[in-house]
């Protein structure tokens, strides 16, 4: 293996070596390499297959906008990832990356049959092709190109990281590290603004890390560089970000940035997060982006080998690399010359200079000469030839009538179409692009944030203009922030004044049908895709998009947006700016899901709202359920016992004579102020007025439309207070739409509403012996039946802790259900638990008490309620104040749709064999013969399996149920037709006479 | 028979000894209250508080054990220490008949957790998206934690502040806290 490292040359660390694989194979590199850098270094170019033709491609750029050198890389177990970017990736030690997409190997891929008929896979090929048989899609066709096509493989294990995110406020943002950026940040920073400045890249400089000819203020530009450096990182009110990548620029100047924290480090200590979401607001945002140099598009300019000419640059003036022994640079602009001649002075052989430009200015000439460089003016490239690796390119005059072609031999192909400027944050905006003639480039037009762009970005290339740009909008965007910016001056010397022109393909003697001129290397789409496209009729540059899939996908177009849009422009036969422009979309670059996801994963995904019994509930060994938020302890399972067998147990324990049930997760709202009855009134469906402090009602909520909402037991506990129950899943939006009925509809009104859901521990004692397991333990209320009876509510203590105490039933037993302030739920449980031993005391979870609460006919709203049914729709038209004026809902019930008779009305149901338990959700139908689809007339909304009964019973809702009782229903299921008996919705003692049992 | 209160953060801390230390941990509980009030009443209100209620939302004021946040026109959340409790609520029922209003006891409703030291609006930028280097000591707010809680946030000094959380949710915010400070652990 030939090392092309020049000993000493660039700004890696070449004392500290690295080492990692590719493919299996051991190189080394240096501390700050990137492996593009490395791989160059040892000579490799060769680095994947191609998309679609699975052609050999070698690196073609040195930063982000690279097509082709995507690898998947393996930073240790389970923390493998696909289509890196081998240019933006840094190298640590024992780092391992493969290339991706062919099979066997990458010298030898058999999917490379896809060149050799490459004729078929043109553009819009897939749409033509696999059209019929249709059923073919699904099993054969997509399957099939799914596995031929793409990019690497997705990762099969979770992803083993952390990541981080953080929100930042700051006066002035500036994207990008260049010169322009860094002379923002200074003029921003010295203002006292508040500045971050970040770059993508691991070290900040942009292009005065790779060109080295100019000085600034007399000194070099790395020196220049250095104490630029210096002098932000002194100041506080400077933030430095590199290995971060703005990926997005949203409304009000939020921007997104991506930082790498870890995947550079070999070693990473234990919890930290690998990458962190900055969401940063800006008073001022400076975008210096820089440019993206453009490809030129020949036959074979995709072998590997050919690359950017300020790639090249960039590999050997920062990394000490000469990317080949013998180049060849192809160029419409000044700029590859320097690259040139940059590579002539390491002492690198260049060939030949092969410029489409006739007249060439008489310094390049003159210098190309002093380095016997020779120019071939007015000369084209044709094609290229080598297999993996370029080995001669087919050079002659671009005027057909002057002269042959030439052959000449070289290992690296160095090409410039002049440079794109980055606009794509701005694109982001919605700020408009402009299409600059002389300058062959869209460039940012108005603003549509508080934001400038300075630099390459905006058009203004060269060091002096980027310094001045840069200096200037850091002033600018400070003093806009309310500080007192002031720009600087920069001196440039020895700066070279570079022109070039833009060309679409390069001209040439072969037939332009077979060229494999390439546009969008990381989506295989050739000058001749586009042009085809534009024959069969696409003429918008959106529809072009789409149908070849130029500038689509983690690309977004950077090296072939602007070549593609000429090409098509020329097509069509318009002006570019007639064809318009594709939309930049983020993220910038690709973004791991990880960032996004942020800390939102593991046990940090979601809120797991615990009662204050839930850890005494975790160490009895119950099963959990989640209900909204709420983890509630579902059932108690005993040694041995499955779900059905501790549900019963559970349930026949209740009825015979006690258990123990944690309802603390019930939503509560504290209803307080002189006109607290009022509001009750205009609120629940129930009158309040009448009802006496010390009991306790059943109280019904509607929205507008008079459909079910909400319900629960509502105590009054003195004329102007009211202790209000809400659904566990329901507590937030009750007190919601309260609040909005109160502000924004009765403001008049002297009432207040605090949430006291989490002030109160409640634990349910319900069953025969419930009371005198309470009694001894209550002090200041009377429990006697007379005192207290059901539905009463009173204010005492229990062993000392101050209670709101209920008389109320979820089960048709005699219940309590006693409220302790939440520090005291677990002592009070433990208390009662260990007193109620007497009784053989059992825990119950929420699925006992679902069983139990239908035994007796009690719904529960959102199960048996889905948002449609009134309140006579399910059997509750009893909870309504007939006398009231008004209440939220009322106007609504009686709209004639919903007095009809054949609503859907919530039954009972009992199946005709009754060890069958029907499926919640199964629906109802009348007649089980009919054709299908059959009429559907209803679902089952509750089926349980009754102990106490010893027989399974359900609830559903049937279109006209209440008036078909005793009417038989069926129920089809996949295997067979199940049938039922609509009843009343009371199982279990219809006459009440348990509740004071 | 005592009955032993339960704190859902009992025996949690983080503590960084850095050159700039940074401590997390649950404050002791304290009488806590949310009075709704008409703010023409406030000056009776006051009275019986012993504390000058803040007119202004946002603004928090002290006295002695005693702290108050503004957190709408009619709304405030006072903390006093447990023994001032039952002399505080017999004021307001005294005060009730003249001046109505709502005082609820949510005193074991909130977890109090503390955050101090020089990082601690940088460990709060991780889970709120205002700028909380702005707030002024002396000031609070209601707002929502990592998108999934709602806290009300007091800064008592520069370097101090203060989250009042549901119980059922500071297992959350703790857990979340626990991770950024490993962050600030390791300087990123």
């Amino acid at each position: 293996m030939t090392n092309h490292r020049i000993a000493g040359k660039g700004r890696v660390d070449h004392g500290r070596p690295v080492h990692f694989t590719f493919n299996g194979t051991r190189y080394e590199g240096f501390q700050g390499d990137t492996l593009a850098s490395a791989l160059l270094a040892n000579g490799v170019h060769l680095v994947g297959r191609s998309f679609k033709y699975h052609r050999p491609r070698g690196i073609l750029a040195a930063g982000s906008e690279e097509p082709n050198a995507l690898v998947g890389v393996t930073h240790g177990p389970g923390r493998f990832e696909p289509n890196t970017r081998a240019t933006v990736l840094e190298i640590s030690q024992g780092l391992s990356t493969n290339s991706q997409n062919h099979w066997p190997s990458l010298k030898r891929d058999i999917g490379a049959v896809n060149d050799a008929a490459y004729m078929l896979f043109s553009a819009g090929f897939y749409y033509k092709t696999f059209m019929w048989p249709k059923s073919f899609w699904n099993k054969v066709y997509e399957p099939f190109i799914r596995g031929a096509a793409g990019l690497g493989v997705s990762p099969t294990q979770p992803d083993p990281d952390t990541y981080a995110s953080r929100h930042v406020h700051c006066d002035v943002l500036v994207v990008g590290a260049g010169p322009a950026g860094i002379a923002a940040a200074l003029s921003a920073g010295r203002s006292g603004a508040k500045v971050i400045l970040l770059d993508e890249q691991a070290e900040f400089g942009g292009s005065l890390l790779s060109e080295t000819d100019a000085s600034i203020d007399g000194r070099s530009g790395w020196d220049w560089l250095t104490m630029a450096m210096t002098e932000l990182a002194a100041l506080d009110n400077v933030t430095l970000l590199p290995r971060t990548t703005a990926i997005g620029y949203y409304h009000q100047n939020f921007v997104g940035l991506c930082q790498r924290l870890t995947d550079h480090l070999a070693d990473v200590p234990q919890g930290t997060p690998r990458e962190r979401m900055w969401k940063v607001r800006a008073a001022q945002v400076v975008l210096a982006q820089g440019a993206i140099e453009r490809p030129l598009v020949f036959h074979g300019n995709d072998r590997p080998g050919v690359m950017l000419a300020g790639a090249a640059r960039t590999y050997l003036n920062r990394y000490g690399v000469k990317v080949g022994q013998s180049a060849l640079v192809v160029t419409t602009h000044d700029s590859a010359w320097l690259a040139a001649f940059d590579l002539a002075k390491a002492e690198g052989k260049v060939v030949a200079i092969v410029d489409l430009r006739p007249n060439i200015s008489s310094h390049l000439r003159a210098k190309a000469d002093s380095l016997g460089i020779e120019v071939l003016a007015g000369w084209t490239v044709t094609g290229t030839s080598g297999r993996l690796r370029i080995k001669s390119a087919r050079v002659r005059p671009a005027d057909p009538t002057a002269g042959g072609a030439r052959t000449i031999a070289c290992d690296v192909l160095m090409m410039s179409g002049g440079w794109t400027p980055s606009v794509h944050l701005f694109s982001h905006t919605k700020g408009k692009l402009n299409w600059h003639e002389e300058e062959q480039a869209f460039l940012p037009g108005e603003h549509a944030e508080a934001s400038r762009t300075v630099g390459a970005g905006n058009g203004s290339f060269g060091l002096a203009k980027a310094l001045a740009e840069g200096a200037e909008a850091g002033a600018d965007a400070a003093s806009d922030a309310g500080y007192n910016g002031r720009s600087a001056q920069y001196m440039v010397t020895d700066e070279t004044e570079l022109t070039g022109i833009r060309v679409r393909e390069l001209p040439t003697d072969q037939n332009p049908g077979k060229a494999k001129a390439f546009v969008d290397f990381q989506n295989d789409v050739t000058a001749k895709d586009i042009r085809l496209a534009v024959r069969e009729g696409f003429k918008s540059i959106e529809h072009v998009k789409r149908y070849t899939t130029n500038g689509m996908a983690t690309d977004q177009g950077k090296t072939s947006n602007i070549n593609g849009l000429a090409i098509a422009a020329d097509a069509v036969g318009a002006p570019v700016p007639a064809v318009g422009l594709t939309t930049f979309r983020p993220p910038y670059t690709p973004t791991t899901f990880g960032a996004f996801a942020g800390y939102n994963r593991g046990r940090l995904f979601e809120v797991t709202r615990k009662t204050p019994i839930d850890g005494w509930a975790e160490a009895k060994g119950a099963a959990f359920e989640p209900v909204s938020l709420w983890r509630r302890a579902w059932y108690f399972p005993q040694a041995g016992e499955d779900m059905h067998a501790a549900v019963a147990r559970e349930c026949a324990a209740v009825r015979a004579s006690v258990g123990i049930f944690d309802a603390s997760t019930l939503g509560k709202i504290e209803i307080v102020g002189p006109d607290a009855a009022e509001f009750m009134n205009r609120m629940y469906t129930n009158p309040w007025t009448k009802l006496a402090p010390g009991r306790c009602r059943y109280g019904l909520l509607l929205g507008e439309d008079g459909f079910i909402r909400d319900d629960g037991v509502i105590g009054r506990m003195a004329p102007d207070r009211f202790h209000v129950t809400t659904t566990t899943g329901g507590a937030a939006r009750v007190l919601n739409m309260m609040e909005d009925y109160l502000q924004t509809e009765w403001p008049d009104l002297k009432v207040w509403l605090t949430s006291t859901t989490e002030q109160w521990a409640v634990i349910a004692l319900q069953g025969p012996n419930a009371r005198r397991l309470l009694e001894p333990l209550v002090e200041g209320i009377d429990l006697s039946d007379d005192a207290f009876p059901h539905m009463a509510v009173a204010e005492g203590h229990i062993c000392g802790v101050p209670t709101r105490l209920f008389r109320v039933s979820f089960t048709g037993e005699r219940g309590y259900e006693v409220n302790v302030p939440a520090r005291y739920g677990r002592a009070i449980w433990e208390k009662l638990f260990a007193d109620g031993q007497a009784y053989g005391i059992t825990p119950y979870g929420t699925e006992t008490m679902h069983v139990l609460r239908a035994e007796k006919g009690y719904i529960i709203v959102g199960q048996d309620t889905d948002g449609t049914l009134t309140p006579d729709d399910a059997a509750l038209g009893w909870a309504i104040g007939k006398a009231k004026p008004d209440f939220v809902g009322k106007r609504s019930l009686t709209r004639p749709d919903m007095l009809k008779k054949d609503r859907k009305q919530l039954v009972g149901l009992l199946t005709d064999d009754p060890m069958m338990v029907l499926e919640e959700g199964a629906q109802i139908v009348f007649d089980p013969n009919q054709p299908i689809p059959m009429k559907m007339v209803g679902h089952v909304t509750s089926a349980y399996w009754s102990a106490s009964l010893n027989r399974s019973i359900a609830f559903g809702v049937v279109e006209g149920g209440h008036s078909r009782m005793g009417e038989t229903i069926y129920i089809p299921m996949p295997d067979r037709t199940l049938s039922a008996k609509i009843t009343g919705m009371v199982f279990v003692d219809p006459e009440n006479s348990r509740l004071n049992a | 028979m005592t009955m032993h209160p339960h704190h859902p953060l009992s025996g949690e801390g983080i503590a960084l000894h850095k050159p700039f230390p940074l401590t997390i941990r649950p404050l002791a509980d304290k009488a806590r209250f949310s009075l709704r009030i008409d703010p023409d009443q406030r000056i009776a209100a006051s009275a019986v508080l012993g504390l000058n209620l803040p007119g202004n939302i946002g603004d928090v004021a002290y006295a002695g054990e005693k702290t108050a946040v503004c957190l709408g026109p009619d709304e405030w959340y006072v903390t006093v220490p447990v023994a001032d409790q039952a002399e505080i609520e017999a004021g307001f029922a005294a005060l009730y008949a003249q001046q109505p209003h709502s005082l609820v006891d949510v005193s074991h409703r909130e977890v109090s957790i503390g955050i101090e030291g020089r990082d601690a609006a940088l460990v709060l930028q991780s889970a709120i998206a205002f700028d909380v280097d702005a707030m002024a000591p002396g000031s609070g707010c209601r707002t929502i934690f990592d998108g999934k809680a709602q806290i009300i946030l007091l800064r008592d000094a520069k370097d101090r502040f203060q989250i009042d959380v549901w119980h059922s949710f500071s297992e959350h915010v703790w857990h979340f806290l626990q991770v950024v400070a490993r962050e600030i652990e390791l300087d990123i």
